[in-house]
This record gives C-alpha cells, sequence and structure tokens, in this order.
C-alpha cells in the first residue's frame, strides 16, 4: 500500500469556530493528524504559514451548478474550480436544473461527474416535487439512498401548503432536511426588484419584501406543526428575520442562510449601476433596514450560515435590460472576501464566527461528520488566505464560466492562497 | 433665458428626473422657436443635415413615432423607422443584438421606444449615437412631459406655483413619472389621484401628494392631466369595472363644473372618450389636447436638435 | 491687453443710417414692393430703425422681418457651444419683394450665405439686396454689400463690435486689437 502523504502547514494562525490559535498543522492522508505548536515530524510537502490564517473548507448549501442542461453557463468542472477558488471543500447543488434532479439517476450522476473532477465534494440537493412543478412528492427515501443531502424546489416554493405539510412530514421518515424557497409568488408578482420608492421611481415590475416574509411564515408554522426540520434559504429582509428569530426562541427546528450580497448591497446600489443586470438577483436587494438586519441576525445567530446562491449566466443573456434578464449572479469565488470585507472588517463578526458561519454551521446543518473545524481527527479540508492582500475583482479573474457578478471592479480584502481538499492541495494562487 | 442654450451637455435624454430645471427650460425656449418653422411653407430648416436618426420601436406607437419622425425630417435628419413588427425580434435576435446591427450604419440619434423600464441605461452602453427616451416601459416618456410643460407654459406663461394634478393609472405610467419630476422643478406642486391599486408603492420621496379623492382635490387645480386608462387593467387585479373607474375618477360635467374657471385640462392621448373624460366635454376640452400634438412635434425638434448638434 | 477705438460715435450712426435709408428709397421707388429683412440680433433693430426712417419720408407702411440663420449655418453639427435659436418672423408673403436684408457686421459672408437660404425657404423674392452698417473685409464667399455704412479695414485679429441702444444702452462702433504677446 501506498505511504499516505503527508503536508505539514507551520506556524499559522488556526481559526476554528470557538478559538483561534497559532500553531501548525500535520495532514496526514485526508485527515488533520495533528495540531500543536511546533510539530517536528517528517512531511512531503511543507507550507510556510506565518502571517497567513488557516480555516477550515467552507461548505456551500446553494450553489446552482447548471448540469444537467445549461452546461454553457457552468458545468462541474467550472464550477468545481471556482469553488475551490473561494476555498470551498464542499458545494451542495440545485436540483432546478433541465431536467430536474428529482429522481436517483441523476443524484448519483452528479456524484459522479463530481468524483471524476475531484477537486472537492458535489453533493446533489434532490427535487421536493417532481420536476419541481409542486404536484407531486419525489421518492425521498430512493433519493438520500443514491446520496442526496437534502429536498428543495429552490427557484420556487411549494405553493400548495398541504403539499408542502406531507412533504415536511414524510422527510422526518428518512431524517432528510427540506430546504424552502420562501416566496410568494403571487406576490413576487414577476417583479424584478425589490418594491420600494427606487421601482417606484423607475417603475420597474417589483417585489414586495411580504412575498418573503409570508413563505417564510407560513413555512415556519408548518414546520412547527408537524415537528419538521426546515431550512430557509437566502433570507433576505427584515421582516422574515423577525418572524425566524421569534420562531428559533420558541424552538422550533428551523435553521436559515443568507447570502453575501445581502449584507453588502441594497436598492439603492441597483439605482447607482444604472440598473446593470449583474444586480438582478432573487430574493431582490433590500434597503439598508434589511440589510442592517441581516448583519444583526448573523451576529446573534438567527441566521446559521451564508451561502452563495452562485447563479451562473450566459453573457447573452445577462447583457439584456434589466427587467428582461433572468435573476442571479455568481458567489463562489467571492463569499469568502466578501464576508471578510463587510462582516469581519467592519467588526460585525469575528473570525471564529465567520468560520461558524461558512464552514461549521452549514456542515452540520447537512449532517457532514468531521468536517468545519480544524482538529485532530478530523476531515483535513483546510483553505489557508493572507487576510492583508486586497484584490479587485475583474472579468479575467473570475474562473466561473459565467462572468456576471455585481461586484466587478470592487476591490475586497483577503485572499485565499491555498485550499486544501481531503488532504489534497487541490487549488494554490 | 435663451443664453441658457450654450450650457446643453447632455448626450442624450433618458428621463426628466436627471434634467436640470435650467435644461429643461433650454428645451422650452428652442420649442418656442422650432414651433415657428412648421407654421413655414416649406417646414424645413437644414439643422440637422447628414445627421441620420434611427426611430427604433419596439413597442407599437403611430403617433409617438410619426411625431419623432416628421420632427427629425423638419430638421432635415435621414430618419429611418424601425419597429419590432418588421424587424428580426421574431427571429430569436435579442433587443441587444438589433442595436449593434443598427450601430454598424452610424446612426447619430436613436428614438428608443421599448416596453422594459430603465431599459435605455443598458442599450445606451451598445451604441455611440445619442439616445431620445420615447417611452420606456412604465418608467420615463420624457418628450410628453417636455410637451405637457411647454403647453402649460404657453397657457399659463409660467410653470412656477401651479398646483398640478395627475389622475389615472399611474402605476403604469411612464407619462405621469416625468411630468412629476418635471413640474416639481419648477416649483409646482403634482398632486397625483389614482385608486390605491393604482398608485406606486411609497411614492411619497417622489414630492408628489398621493391621494384617492379626486372631488377633494379638483377644485384646487391648475393644470389637470387625465391619463390613459388601460381597459385590461379590469377585472381583477387593479379595477372591478372601468364603470367603477368612471364613477370615482372620470372627469364629468358636474366635476368640470367645479374646476377653476382656467383650469387646463390635458391628455397624453389617445383620449378614450367616456371613460377618462365624457364625451359631451369634447368640445371644450379637445382644442386644447390637439394643441399638445402640434407642440411635442416643436419639441422633439427641440430635443433632437440639442442631441445631435455635437459637442466639443 | 487690450486695446479698443471708437469708430463710430452714436451721431455717426445716426447719420449713416440716414444715408443708407435715402439710397435704399434713391433704388427701389415704390416702397410698397420692399421688405425689410433683419438678420438676428442687431440687424433686426437696424431694420426697425430704417423701417421707421423709410416710414417718415415715404408716409407708407413698410413690412419688416426678423431672421435668425442659426439652423442654417454651415458649421452647426462640428461648434460648441450650442448657439441659441432666436426667433424667426416673416409674417407677409416674400413672393415678389424686394428683400434688403439687413446685418451690423459683413465678414466672412457666411452669415449671409445662411441668411439667403433661408430667405428662399420662405419664397421667391423679386431680388435681394445687403445693407451693412460695418464691412470690415476677410470675405470667404463671393458676397458683397449693396448698401455699406462704413467700410473698416481690419486684420482678422481684431474685433468689431457695435453696440445699440435696444441691446448695448448706447449707439456706438469699437474696434478691439488684440495683444497677442499677452496672451
Amino acid at each position: 500500500m501506498q505511504a499516505k502523504t503527508r503536508t505539514l502547514i507551520k506556524n499559522i494562525t488556526i481559526v476554528n469556530p470557538k478559538e483561534s490559535l497559532l500553531a501548525d498543522i500535520l495532514i496526514e492522508g485526508d485527515t488533520i493528524k495533528q495540531v500543536s505548536k511546533n510539530i517536528q515530524e517528517k512531511a512531503d510537502i511543507v507550507i510556510e504559514g506565518e502571517g497567513k490564517h488557516a480555516f477550515p473548507g467552507f461548505v456551500d448549501l446553494h450553489v446552482h451548478l447548471r448540469i444537467p442542461g445549461r452546461e454553457d453557463e457552468e458545468d462541474i468542472r467550472s464550477g468545481s474550480a471556482a469553488a475551490v477558488k473561494g476555498g470551498f471543500s464542499d458545494i451542495c447543488c440545485m436540483p432546478n436544473t433541465e431536467p430536474a434532479i428529482d429522481n436517483e439517476g441523476l443524484v448519483s450522476w452528479i456524484i459522479e461527474e463530481g468524483k471524476k473532477v475531484n477537486l472537492l465534494d458535489v453533493h446533489p440537493i434532490a427535487a421536493i416535487t417532481k420536476d419541481r412543478k409542486g404536484c407531486e412528492l419525489t421518492e425521498f427515501g430512493a433519493l438520500k439512498a443514491a446520496g442526496c443531502c437534502a429536498l428543495s424546489d429552490d427557484g420556487s416554493s411549494v405553493a400548495d401548503s398541504l403539499l408542502f405539510r406531507r412533504a415536511l412530514e414524510y422527510a422526518t421518515m428518512h431524517q432528510m432536511l427540506i430546504i424552502s424557497h420562501c416566496e410568494d409568488s403571487r406576490l413576487a408578482a414577476n417583479g424584478s426588484m425589490r418594491e420600494s420608492y427606487v421601482s417606484s421611481k423607475y417603475g420597474i415590475g417589483a417585489i414586495a419584501d411580504i412575498s418573503e416574509s409570508l413563505a417564510v411564515f407560513r413555512d415556519i408554522e408548518i414546520a412547527k406543526f408537524v415537528k419538521a426540520r426546515i431550512h430557509l434559504a437566502h433570507i433576505s429582509s427584515f421582516k422574515s428575520l423577525e418572524i425566524i428569530r421569534n420562531a428559533k426562541a420558541q424552538g422550533v427546528k428551523v435553521t436559515a442562510e443568507t447570502c453575501p450580497h445581502y449584507f453588502a448591497l441594497t436598492v439603492e446600489d441597483v439605482e447607482a449601476s444604472e440598473f446593470d443586470a449583474n444586480f438582478k438577483v432573487n430574493p431582490p436587494l433590500g434597503e439598508k433596514e434589511d440589510l442592517l438586519a441581516v448583519c444583526r441576525a448573523l451576529k446573534d445567530g438567527t441566521i446559521d450560515c451564508i451561502s452563495t446562491d452562485h447563479a451562473p449566466h450566459s453573457c447573452s443573456e445577462k447583457e439584456l435590460p434589466f427587467e428582461n434578464v433572468p435573476f442571479g449572479f455568481i458567489g463562489l469565488e467571492l463569499s469568502f472576501s466578501l464576508s471578510y470585507t463587510f462582516l469581519v472588517k467592519t467588526k460585525i463578526l469575528t473570525l471564529n464566527q465567520l468560520v461558524e458561519k461558512m464552514s461549521y454551521r452549514p456542515a452540520e446543518i447537512i449532517g457532514l461528520k468531521n468536517r468545519g473545524m480544524i482538529k485532530k481527527g478530523f476531515i483535513a479540508n483546510i483553505v489557508v488566505a493572507d487576510l492583508n492582500k486586497k484584490w479587485q475583482v475583474t472579468k479575467e479573474s473570475i474562473v466561473s464560466k459565467s462572468k456576471n457578478t455585481p461586484f466587478l471592479g470592487r476591490t475586497l480584502t483577503g485572499l485565499i492562497e491555498t485550499n486544501i481538499s481531503k488532504g489534497r492541495q487541490v487549488y494554490s494562487l | 433665458m435663451q443664453k441658457h442654450a450654450e450650457k446643453w451637455t447632455k448626450k442624450h435624454i433618458l428621463d426628466i428626473a436627471s434634467l436640470s430645471r435650467e435644461e429643461i427650460e433650454i428645451v422650452l425656449s428652442l420649442a418656442t422657436s422650432f414651433k415657428e418653422i412648421s407654421e413655414r411653407d416649406v417646414k424645413k430648416v437644414p439643422a440637422l443635415r447628414g445627421k441620420t436618426i434611427v426611430n427604433l420601436f419596439f413597442e407599437n406607437s403611430t403617433r409617438t413615432r410619426t411625431s419623432f419622425e416628421l420632427a427629425a425630417k423638419r430638421i432635415s435628419a435621414d430618419v429611418v423607422n424601425f419597429s419590432s413588427s418588421s424587424s428580426s425580434l421574431t427571429k430569436g435576435e435579442t433587443i441587444v443584438d438589433t442595436i449593434k446591427t443598427l450601430e454598424a450604419y452610424h446612426p447619430d440619434i436613436m428614438v428608443i421606444r421599448i416596453n422594459s423600464s430603465a431599459a435605455l441605461y443598458c442599450l445606451k452602453k451598445f451604441t455611440q449615437a445619442s439616445i431620445v427616451n420615447a417611452g420606456d416601459g412604465k418608467h420615463e416618456h420624457p418628450t410628453q412631459a417636455l410637451l405637457d410643460m411647454f403647453t402649460v407654459k404657453e397657457i399659463k406663461t409660467t410653470l412656477e406655483g401651479l398646483n398640478v394634478l395627475i389622475v389615472g393609472d399611474i402605476l403604469h405610467s411612464r407619462v405621469a413619472r416625468s411630468n412629476i419630476f418635471g413640474f416639481q422643478k419648477f416649483g409646482s406642486s403634482v398632486t397625483v389621484c389614482a385608486p390605491p391599486t393604482l398608485l406606486p408603492f411609497n411614492y411619497g420621496q417622489s414630492g408628489a401628494i398621493l391621494t384617492s379623492d379626486l372631488d377633494q382635490v379638483l377644485p384646487k387645480a391648475d393644470v389637470i392631466i387625465m391619463l390613459r386608462i388601460q381597459k385590461e387593467r379590469q377585472g381583477g387585479l387593479f379595477l372591478p369595472t372601468i364603470r367603477e373607474y368612471v364613477r370615482d375618477f372620470a372627469m364629468t360635467e358636474e366635476r368640470f363644473s367645479k374646476l377653476k374657471k382656467d383650469c387646463l385640462i390635458l391628455h397624453p392621448g389617445p383620449i378614450n372618450w367616456d371613460v377618462e373624460i365624457v364625451s359631451s366635454l369634447k368640445h371644450k376640452v379637445h382644442p386644447r389636447i390637439l394643441q399638445q400634438a402640434e407642440n411635442g412635434l416643436a419639441v422633439r425638434m427641440a430635443t433632437l436638435y440639442l442631441v445631435g448638434t455635437k459637442q466639443k | 491687453m487690450k486695446e479698443s477705438k471708437r469708430i463710430l460715435t452714436a451721431e455717426d450712426i445716426k447719420r449713416v443710417l440716414s444715408r443708407l435709408t435715402h439710397q435704399i428709397i434713391e433704388r427701389n421707388p415704390d416702397p410698397q414692393e420692399l421688405m425689410l429683412i433683419g438678420i438676428q440680433t442687431r440687424g433686426v433693430y437696424l431694420a426697425e430703425r430704417i423701417q421707421q426712417l423709410i416710414q417718415e419720408i415715404e408716409k407708407v407702411p413698410v413690412s419688416l422681418g426678423v431672421l435668425d440663420i442659426t439652423l442654417y449655418r454651415d458649421d452647426l453639427t462640428t461648434i460648441g457651444p450650442k448657439p441659441v435659436v432666436r426667433e424667426t418672423k416673416i409674417a407677409e408673403d416674400i413672393n415678389n419683394k424686394v428683400v434688403i436684408l439687413i446685418d451690423d457686421v459683413l465678414f466672412t459672408g457666411r452669415t449671409v450665405r445662411a441668411a439667403l437660404d433661408e430667405i428662399m425657404d420662405f419664397g421667391r423674392p423679386k431680388r435681394v439686396e445687403l445693407l451693412v452698417l460695418i464691412d470690415r473685409g476677410h470675405r470667404e464667399l463671393p458676397i458683397r454689400a449693396d448698401f455699406v455704412g462704413k467700410n473698416i479695414p481690419t486684420s482678422k485679429q481684431e474685433i468689431v463690435e457695435v453696440k445699440l441702444m435696444e441691446a448695448d444702452k448706447i449707439d456706438e462702433v469699437m474696434v478691439t486689437i488684440q495683444d497677442h504677446s499677452q496672451d
């Protein structure tokens, strides 16, 4: 048997959910062998970590890899490359594909494809309803057996409340997590941006914030009623967060995620961009009040984790006028730097809290074992970053197939230099 | 006031919101000069000779297109009309592809009408030409507001200190959005009156006074702009029926009798008689509304002239 | 450094206009055939004064038009900033009239070219004659005036400034020499 590769990272500041320490990390094979000061063991690869920080590999619960169907926008290879550049070791991909991931064949196919690229672990999320049509439940048991990590009809809510209740009930039998896209689509009224003075001034079709919070409330009530777990995707508004905070206080098994753009951008930025299509996202960017509420909720734990909602779109789709383009933009490569720039530098979160939101909690939510901490015996998913480095987001710097992001041209702080996934160096600057 | 013409620096006319009062005054002052040209035997001056104007209409509008076309011709520009029905849009080409194709002909001005709000901020990136907004979705229709202001100024001699009342489907109206900003820049007060379903969200920030009680605000109005109500708004989301709308928001004989004597009624047209205005008032209000059409030509000549003459 | 010299005083201008008026009448015995057209802006004031003078002598009304030539300029799409467009008003039928086109200063001749083009768009006058208060030379087109108040040989750097009561609160003609060593 071949000897396991040993990697030694020297003199690095290790950031874990609860504490930081300056030490060495010894990796053997895919496992962390030892974390302590002054490790003298021999290693095949030695990384000098002085002045740098080590984070447990990030976990993204919300990625659109566009496979199958829109490989022109992203595919498993480009998506994996973008993810490891962004410091991720595990990503969960959403089933709103063409066709939808609603059967065990597609679930195992995606896992296989991910293994072929072999940069990080790709965990497919399967649809709650067949073809995401919101009419009939998919085969949760078979999907779980095939390896899906959660269930979601992301892109739309399950509008039928009875069906959603049954989905939550049925999922408890298999201990499966339902991730809900919270949106009352009738109230969203085919809008393109948050209903606000800006939308009114420019006559742009608008989505009221209650289209999210109403769905949040319904989903939480149903989950509470059937005593099921529920995870709420991409939460963006003040009103939703009030409801979630209240539910958590009552002991409802609800978890929630937000995305970097909800703590970095508002409707004012949409106006300032002159309605650049890259600023169109669903849920739409909110008001200042919402941004502040997202920051507060990250701090007090109402929001458990940060996901990207990485949504690649082809250039020709995104060069059209604001009302004519699809929602969403990419995020895998920017998530860490955005979070560091907008949350840690501004002292909203500590580095340890950031690790909790980007690594530990998301891993825990989908039940990934031995991830989310740099600790002896844990899987060797480690990201090395230089927190003093600034870098500019340019189209050239993006490895994802799609270049659509509202942060083009922005200078961010915190640069990922190395990504070690299961003991293998899968990315280095 | 005329001296200000030298201060025009805008490449495009995309909205009224970003024009200064001074810039609006330049357009209105020029329009006065241009109006005279249409009264001549030879209704043409060589101001934009050799310039090419593309009228790019992604949405049907015979009236606005005709007005822009005639305006362009009267200042000697070469005009081509491109409308979506005759275009390749049906063949899967995007709006942007169309702009890029037309750009190859080096037009100097593109007059664009499109059904997508705020679309021109995007489209301007794909052409060297100056863009004049001929109506973009529910956003703005700047030349309509300019001609409304021109008409009001002609009749009232001032744009200052007036009570301007805009009645109708504010939510879907680009004409309303342009006028609300335009009149306020001159220190006039703008009141918008519509059922709550047709008032934009959080719109108080625009500076306009919002109300649904027409009878209360009518007597104070110096100028009333009646907006066209789309018949498809009735039944369901916005209005129960047109009949119900007429009951609360139409200009009836009774409401007309409560107006100030010199109250000016405008309508961007085309009018649904007996919906916005009862037809028995036709002889009283129609002449003014036709005057608007004539003024529209002058205002559009002025805007094309301003963006079509080169700046250094 | 600028050096200004007064070429005509108010009294001079009065005398010159009187002479020009008599010349017009002498050449055009039927004043009702005449139409005076002043070029915006100072040509208009001169035309108004001449109209007054003719009417005083002949005791018949003489028609007057106002012309703004901005939209007929040959440099309109290349110059900036944008020139002001003023009123054009030719209320009466121009056909078969003898048009006396009136401007303050004749220089390159381009303004007159534009004015002629514009007049032709209003109809077919019997004849067009040109009257200027000052002819300063430097023609760029084959144009000459029929009635000249005063010929002033100038260099291209000099500025001829006609001031009239109606706009400037004084009647005088100044020539200003730009001292280039100071530029």
